[in-house]
């Protein structure tokens, strides 16, 4: 390959997980935005929501084949299943503990996190699961871009998810509540915002967010597996982060840009993929140390 | 109201953890040697108790599982043709959760409850720190999976490896590399102590074979994107590429390659070996090679134990399972030649074997305890299950 | 505030358990009865007990010298550490290159490993410590998988393989590499570990915490500089973990990166958490708990994970302060 073939394959390798972290890391974002918490059982959603795909997919083969119809509807299904999870995840363990010290909520957070690593690890007894679809692989060119329809369409299905997403922060209501239950909750209490209400609307929305990543990833690398979820989370974190945590858009944006940074950065001489996560952490301290705020975060006065 | 409701609830709690604490501190006992007293059986003369090191929870606990099941059927066995020198062998298992510091703990419990020896071994860095402790306690230890070259300079001459070593197994892929007339390769592990092992065995004897090592890399776990290192792979454009580490992600590795139109030889390590790869590598895994341990499904010999096995548990035995049932008749043979249960003598008669014949060929040691011949074989995916390729 | 809450705990079973245990041991004469009492029995332990018995409880005591090492950064100062075992790794990393590779004694290699840890210590903390407190956390996390990957894919420090054959300790001309050397070793460490918490928890730095942690505006207008007196906490913690990281490599003769995982930062912040941050013997109970229950629960195999975090899970919603807290309560701020 000339070095022109390998930065065109790796910037779309970088967009493409890439945007797999931010879909993840929106999840992170909008947890932290509104009740100001790491949502550690995030990445297990993520996980979680791969396997209810893998397990709808199992269903719907016999009617409707397991092609792009049927990962069509497993998705849809799955992201309402796992959102409502997260629901029940957020009125069980959260929302008691909203009043609590901050360090038990993280403490639940953890808790909830183990327990559904747990009980998939159990239920898989540890093993790999092929994610089985009837798609094939042909590749074609584009350019000197080598290119498969999966990951075209994977592509063009989280860039179609985000903009949705924005739509439904930016236009609605509910959208509306979210921001400003972020800004400052009591005053929304008082102004007769259901704060409960939108922190269980956030939380569906994550974790369907979180779901659609997880299926996705099944669909293109074929396997899923319960620790799947740990790595990708520490990433989408760091996503979060870079883009600014609590904003959305930052979210996306951390997640694209952190992708990339990944992609190019095992390119540079010494830097192997060995080091790519090492590359990657280093990297989120600079940026705290340097742009604590992430790039689209304002400056706040209030420490915490 | 509400209090009423939460105090029971943390009254409940209270007696749960407990009962996790006390309830479940007394059943390990374990049997003892002589036990004359209730149902013991006539034709026995005493118990004697084997301990079995394996990770049967964790990571890993498909293997160690399998491991334990064969290791089962075979003191079963032995049992039913009358024990080793009139004693009833009893088992108790040791579980390293394929985590060094947990394998400390277990093998304090084995020796704790004084086996006699103990059979086992599957991670490689799990049963490292292992064996200076069976070695102070003077219990033999026959390892029946674990291969990394580092557990020979640990050794303190208690443990004897009846899998062939990593530098075995690197010769065994140099050799079907260069039948394939393959001149460079790329090596990926995942890290693991047993998987660097082997890559860096794989290197040293390819390269001294007089070919290159073109792109080297590594692959974390949890990791579901290759991209990088494929995208590296596809760039130096090797011959083939060898894979030294589990099946998990060496199918991941196989697709993403195909899928990117690598379209050189694919070959993986003994950890890949597992049936599972085939699954999940899917129509990818096609045409891969894998370096295998004696799987037993191509052993004339072992065709009694798989349908033992199939008899008494409900799935196929896996890669080590016939390396464990080995292990075990290994160390009972042992036992009836040193004509005690005394450790030393064990030992010595350990490494005195001479064409003690297993159902996965003949096993004698080295000086160093370790196997004295190479068991691998080239197995080849085809039609979504392994076949002999040789 | 904090006292309503302490109050309305006084109707729970556990509120009066607990409400009990700070009668009888505000107490001295009690209190000291039952230490001397729980010493002797200690003391004694190891000459009538199993080698897993003996093995389990050196895991302990080395568990609550961790674990209070965390709680003067989680319990003390109240900062969230999620990369805890990190800081375990350099002080066990230190010994073994020292140890294994350039053949020093062991007991010279300690305050190479706390120098190591206080510049660890220093590099995370002083930048990080002057922003809002989740950012240490996510620092702290970050953190902990640099060091592991690094030492990981490091010459010197054995990449995955890790060290071996790093050197016993020797004490009084003894080699100490039996079992029962290691339980009296870790639970001399863990009673000076003990001594040194009560001592800090007292001093005027200790209090210069409980004052940052309860209100932090109001510190810092009092005069003390919190940056700075949070970087104590996080060195001096950084530093318990780094000496006990020592002794654990010590201990194993042979380390590697999977000892210092992710999960193992999380159990000894559970641990912290769960006994009750701040309160010292609240501490050690809850390094009792996660290092007692998933060893004895062994049998019930892959199911007391899930027990264990379903208990967590309940214990956390009906008593966030933890089983046995500090009495003045936890600020709700981080």
């Amino acid at each position: 390959m000339t070095s022109w073939e390998i930065f065109l394959q790796q910037l779309f390798n970088g967009l493409l997980v890439g945007s797999f972290y931010g879909l993840v890391a929106i999840g992170y974002s909008m947890v932290y935005g509104i009740i100001k918490l790491l949502n550690f059982a995030h990445a297990d959603i993520y996980m979680c929501g791969a396997f209810s795909g893998l397990i709808i997919l199992g269903f719907l083969n016999p009617y409707v084949g397991n092609e792009w119809l049927g990962i069509i509807i497993a998705l849809l299904l799955s992201m309402v299943l796992v959102g409502l999870l997260g629901v029940v995840i957020q009125r069980v363990a959260y929302r008691p503990m909203l009043k609590a010290p901050r360090l038990s909520i993280l403490i639940t957070a953890l808790a909830v996190s183990m327990i559904l690593y747990n009980t998939v690890l159990l239920m898989t007894q540890g093993q790999y699961k092929p994610f089985t679809t009837g798609l094939t692989h042909e590749s074609f060119y584009i350019g000197a871009l080598r290119m498969t329809e999966t990951r075209m369409v994977l592509l063009l299905a989280a860039l179609v998810l985000m903009f949705l997403l924005h739509m439904f922060i930016t236009r609605t209501m509910y959208g509306k509540a979210m921001r400003a239950i972020a800004l400052d909750r009591d005053t929304c209490q008082l102004m007769g915002v259901n704060v409960y209400m939108i922190i269980a609307i956030t939380f569906f929305v994550g974790s369907a967010l979180a779901a659609a990543a997880g299926i996705m990833a099944g669909v293109y690398y074929g396997t899923v597996h319960f620790f799947m979820g740990f790595l990708i989370g520490l990433k989408a974190f760091t996503a979060a982060v870079i883009g600014g945590i609590g904003i959305i858009p930052g979210a996306m944006l951390g997640g694209l840009l952190l992708g990339l940074l990944e992609a190019f950065g095992t390119q540079i001489p010494f830097i192997g993929s060995s080091w790519r996560d090492v590359f990657t952490f280093v990297f989120l301290i600079l940026f705290l140390i340097f742009k604590p705020n992430g790039l689209l975060g304002r400056i706040e006065s209030e420490r915490m | 109201m509400f209090k009423l409701k939460s105090s029971w609830i943390l009254m409940l709690v209270l007696v749960l953890f407990a009962f996790s604490l006390f309830g479940c501190g007394g059943d390990s006992a374990g049997p003892v040697d002589e036990t004359p007293d209730g149902e013991a059986e006539g034709e026995f003369e005493g118990q004697v108790l084997f301990g079995i090191m394996v990770p049967v929870t964790g990571s890993e606990a498909a293997d160690g599982i399998d491991m334990e099941n064969a290791g089962l059927l075979a003191v079963e066995e032995i049992n039913a043709a009358g024990g080793v020198l009139g004693y009833e062998i009893v088992t108790t298992t040791g579980d390293d959760e394929c985590d060094p510091s947990k394998a400390t703990a277990a093998a304090s419990k084995l020796i704790s409850e004084e086996v006699v020896a103990v059979i086992g071994g599957y991670c490689s860095g799990a049963t490292l720190p292992t064996l200076a402790l069976y070695g102070d306690a003077g219990i033999p230890f026959v390892i029946a999976a674990a291969n990394a070259t580092s557990l020979i300079d640990e050794n303190p001459g208690w443990a004897f490896m009846i899998n062939s070593t990593g530098d075995a197994q690197a010769a065994k892929a140099v050799e079907w590399f260069e039948s394939l007339d393959v001149d460079t390769i790329a090596l990926v592990d995942d890290g693991s102590a047993f998987s660097v092992d082997l890559k860096d065995q794989s290197k040293m004897q390819w390269e001294a074979a007089g070919h290159s090592v073109v792109a080297e890399d590594r692959v974390e776990t949890g990791t579901q994107d290759f991209s990088a290192v494929v995208t590296n792979i596809m760039a130096a454009n090797p011959d083939a590429v060898y894979w030294t580490a589990y099946q998990g992600l060496g199918a991941l590795l196989i697709r993403q390659l195909r899928q990117d139109g690598y379209e050189g030889v694919i070959m993986v390590g003994d950890g890949s070996s597992a049936p599972e790869l085939l699954d999940l590598a899917q129509a990818e895994g096609e045409g891969v090679y894998c370096t295998a341990p004696p799987v037993v499904d191509f052993l004339p010999a072992a065709q009694n134990f798989i349908s033992g096995y199939n008899d008494s548990y409900p799935r196929e035995p896996g890669a080590y399972a016939g390396l464990m049932y080995d292990a075990t008749y290994l160390l009972v043979d042992a036992i009836e030649r040193a004509g005690s249960f005394d450790g030393e003598a064990i030992k010595d008669a350990l490494a005195a074997t001479d064409g003690f014949e297993g159902i996965t060929g003949p096993v004698g040691f080295t000086p160093q305890n370790t196997l004295n011949r190479s068991n691998f074989v080239i197995l080849v995916g085809e039609d979504g299950r392994w076949a002999l390729a040789e | 505030m904090a006292e309503i809450k302490n109050n309305s705990q006084k109707n729970t079973p556990v509120g009066m358990i607990v409400e009990q245990l700070y009668l009888f041991f505000d107490n001295k004469v009690p209190r000291y009865l039952v230490m001397s009492a729980m010493t002797a029995f200690l003391i004694y332990l190891p000459l009538s007990s199993s080698r897993f018995t003996q093995e389990i409880m050196a895991n302990l005591f080395f568990y609550v010298v961790v674990c209070l090492g965390l709680n003067i950064i989680v319990g003390f100062a109240g900062l969230l550490h999620l990369g805890y075992a990190a800081f375990f790794a350099v002080g066990a990393y230190t010994t073994g290159i020292l140890s294994s590779v350039y053949g020093v004694n062991f007991w010279l290699t300690l305050p190479f490993s706390i120098i190591a840890a206080v510049i660890a210590g220093l590099a995370i903390g002083a930048p990080t410590l002057r922003l809002r407190g989740d950012y240490l956390a996510i620092v702290t996390l970050g953190f902990g998988e640099i060091i592991r990957l690094t030492v990981r894919n490091l010459e010197i420090t054995g990449g995955a393989i890790g060290l071996i054959g790093i050197q016993r300790p020797v004490l009084f001309g003894v080699v100490l590499n039996q079992i029962t050397h290691f339980y009296y070793l870790f639970f001399i460490l863990a009673i000076i570990a003990i001594f040194v918490s009560y001592r800090l928890h007292d001093s005027r730095l200790g209090r210069a915490w409980e004052y940052i942690r309860e209100d932090e505006d109001a510190a810092s207008a009092m005069g003390i500089n919190v940056v700075s007196t949070r970087l104590y906490a996080f060195i001096i913690g950084s530093a318990f973990g780094a000496l006990a990281g020592s002794l654990y490599a010590a201990k194993m003769t042979a380390i590697s990166p999977e000892s210092f995982m992710f999960i193992h930062s999380v159990m000894i912040l559970l641990a912290v958490v769960l006994g009750g941050m701040g309160k010292i013997p609240g501490v050690i109970l809850g390094a009792v708990i996660v290092t007692l229950i998933p060893e004895l629960s062994r049998d019930i195999g892959q199911f007391r994970l899930i027990i264990f975090a379903v208990l967590l899970l309940i214990l956390m919603l009906y008593r966030p302060q933890g089983i046995w807290p500090e009495r003045q309560g936890i600020s709700t701020k981080l």
